[in-house]
């Protein structure tokens, strides 16, 4: 089984801890989305994954083995750290084909792979005539070159336009469903949403969370739901009556928090209140994401005082 | 993982830049144009060396050839471009090896070429002032002149490979070639002429009188070379990419 597997990694870089005893493992068939704020360490993390820089300490190994070790290792690992590592003076075929011959991969795959990433038409133009997001492009193309079981994309979304954000959303499911082990990071939050299942969440270098997508999010925001009827006033007193903490905004529409549309539904319509709107709010990733990380961004100068932490580390 | 996929694709990736292509072509050019331009001055005194003029090019050609070296390198060293290539090759020794090799081989054919193109050029332009020069020595100077040129372009890269950059390493080397070495270039003898340019250019020389002679000066120079292609696969190797 292709997982990749980080054990009590460290990595300091002069007194700095950038990656701080770091345990976890990316497990194949999902796509693991890759979460922190800026300095938290997760490209540091996918170098050391890479065996391109030293850890300090602790091991990471792909498929049971240190990526080093593995021969021809871009048809076991494809991976993008960054956008601008193609030589702008060489075409994108040029800088495939280099890529591929250091792995005997066949050159129909270099021609496969910029078909695949939209780039057949400019594949023999130079990459500085490229914008960021065609230069993205030819990076995830770099990283499906190997036909790898294993993916790891730094920021694969990075100026990519609506149309490239739709089909790298694509590209992940795919490969997930593929049985391929595809770890992501991202600092978008929605776009994040969009295609993980699972999730690894750092904070200042240490594990805040190592969880499915869908219980990361219902473990730390509640369930809302926002309810408007004809006549307002009595719609609050109800809910008050029955313990509900409703807050009213300008247009006459409730939020009850920590509620079901069906409690409030059936609420409403037993008092005989006409329901105008009824919608349940979930929870997203970014309210998740934000309680859990308010305490541990690094550059944020007060702890938030509002609510203890659940982070796991 | 064998050495020739590696070599294959360091090899793709000197001859897709133009650039680099266009530094070879330089050596040759700007060697045989300048030494053609010293043939023409016949104002040459007491101590004309014919051979040496008819490889005065080579103080031109091997600011092109180390330029050459240093940019197949750093070219590595711009926007991750290296992390790519270990991600695709991660035993370093192995990379770094291909790499010198990728550099080394054609800086040598250019540099024979070169001294060829040279000896020809220069022995037409100087015509009977070059009557005491024998095919030997003007073979001599030809095959020394393209060794001379890849060692330098060697000597080049194993400094980028240390310093990661072509700009820290050209504002090092040139300076030093061009003006460093002209100045001492009066004062002979000493240890100046170990300096690996002087050291491997007196193999372009008629005759000699310092300690070194054409191939133990040329070995100077590899050892030069040797030493930094040594400290530059170390840092590869040792160092974050």
């Amino acid at each position: 089984m292709t997982s990749i597997d980080v054990q009590n990694l460290t990595k300091e870089y002069g007194g700095r801890r950038a990656v701080d005893d770091l345990t976890f493992s990316v497990l194949p068939g999902r796509v693991t989305g890759f979460l922190g704020p800026n300095g938290a360490g997760k490209s540091t993390t996918m170098r050391l994954v890479l065996g391109l820089d030293r850890p300090t300490s602790g091991t990471a190994t792909v498929g049971g083995r240190p990526y080093a070790s593995h021969d021809e290792p871009l048809r076991q690992v494809g991976a993008l750290l960054d956008a601008g590592a193609a030589h702008g003076s060489r075409t994108a075929r040029d800088h495939l084909r280099a890529l591929a011959a250091s792995n005997r991969i066949c050159e129909r795959r270099v021609d496969a792979v910029l078909e695949e990433s939209g780039l057949a038409s400019v594949a023999r133009r130079r990459v500085k005539t490229y914008s960021l997001g065609m230069r993205q492009r030819l990076g995830i193309a770099a990283a499906l070159l190997g036909d790898p079981p294993v993916v790891l994309l730094d920021e694969p979304s990075n100026g990519l336009d609506p149309e490239g954000i739709i089909w790298i959303r694509e590209v992940l499911r795919r490969l997930a469903r593929e049985g391929r082990t595809v770890l992501v990071s991202s600092h978008l939050m929605n776009e994040t949403a969009s295609f993980a299942d699972h999730l690894v969440v750092l904070g200042r270098g240490r594990l805040l969370a190592d969880t499915p997508l869908r219980e990361f999010i219902h473990a730390r925001v509640r369930p809302r739901v926002r309810v408007r009827t004809t006549d307002g006033a009595a719609l609050g007193a109800l809910l008050a009556r029955h313990g509900h903490e409703a807050v009213e905004d300008a247009d006459g529409r409730w939020t009850v928090p920590h509620a079901r549309v069906e409690d409030i539904g059936l609420l409403a319509s037993g008092a005989g209140l006409p329901i105008l709107e009824l919608a349940a709010e979930e929870g997203t990733l970014e309210q998740a994401y934000l309680d859990l990380t308010a305490a541990e961004a690094e550059f944020t100068a007060v702890p938030s005082p509002t609510r203890p932490q659940e982070a796991r580390s | 993982m064998t050495f020739a996929p590696v070599l294959h694709a360091e090899w793709i990736k000197i001859r897709t830049l133009r650039s680099l292509v266009a530094g070879l072509l330089a050596v040759l050019l700007a060697t045989a144009a300048f030494s053609a331009l010293a043939g023409l001055d016949d104002s040459g005194g007491q101590d004309f060396d014919p051979l040496f003029s008819v490889f005065f090019g080579v103080s031109f050609g091997q600011i092109a050839a180390i330029t050459f070296g240093a940019q197949a390198v750093a070219a590595e060293f711009r926007g991750g471009a290296l992390r790519v290539s270990l991600a695709a090759v991660p035993r370093r020794g192995r990379w770094f090896a291909a790499k010198v090799v990728a550099i080394g081989v054609p800086a040598l054919a250019v540099g024979l070429v070169t001294g060829l193109v040279s000896l020809l050029v220069g022995k037409a332009v100087l015509g009977t002032r070059a009557g005491g020069l024998t095919w030997g020595e003007g073979v001599r100077g030809a095959v020394g002149c393209g060794l001379y040129l890849a060692l330098m372009a060697l000597f080049a890269a194993g400094l980028t490979a240390v310093l990661r950059s072509a700009v820290a390493t050209l504002g090092i080397l040139v300076p030093f070639l061009l003006i460093v070495s002209f100045v001492i270039g009066g004062m002979s003898g000493g240890a100046a002429d170990f300096l690996p340019d002087r050291a491997g250019q007196v193999v372009l020389h008629e005759t000699w009188d310092g300690a070194l002679g054409p191939w133990t000066g040329l070995m100077v120079t590899a050892a030069w070379t040797a030493a930094a292609l040594a400290a530059g696969a170390w840092s590869v190797r040792r160092r974050d990419a």
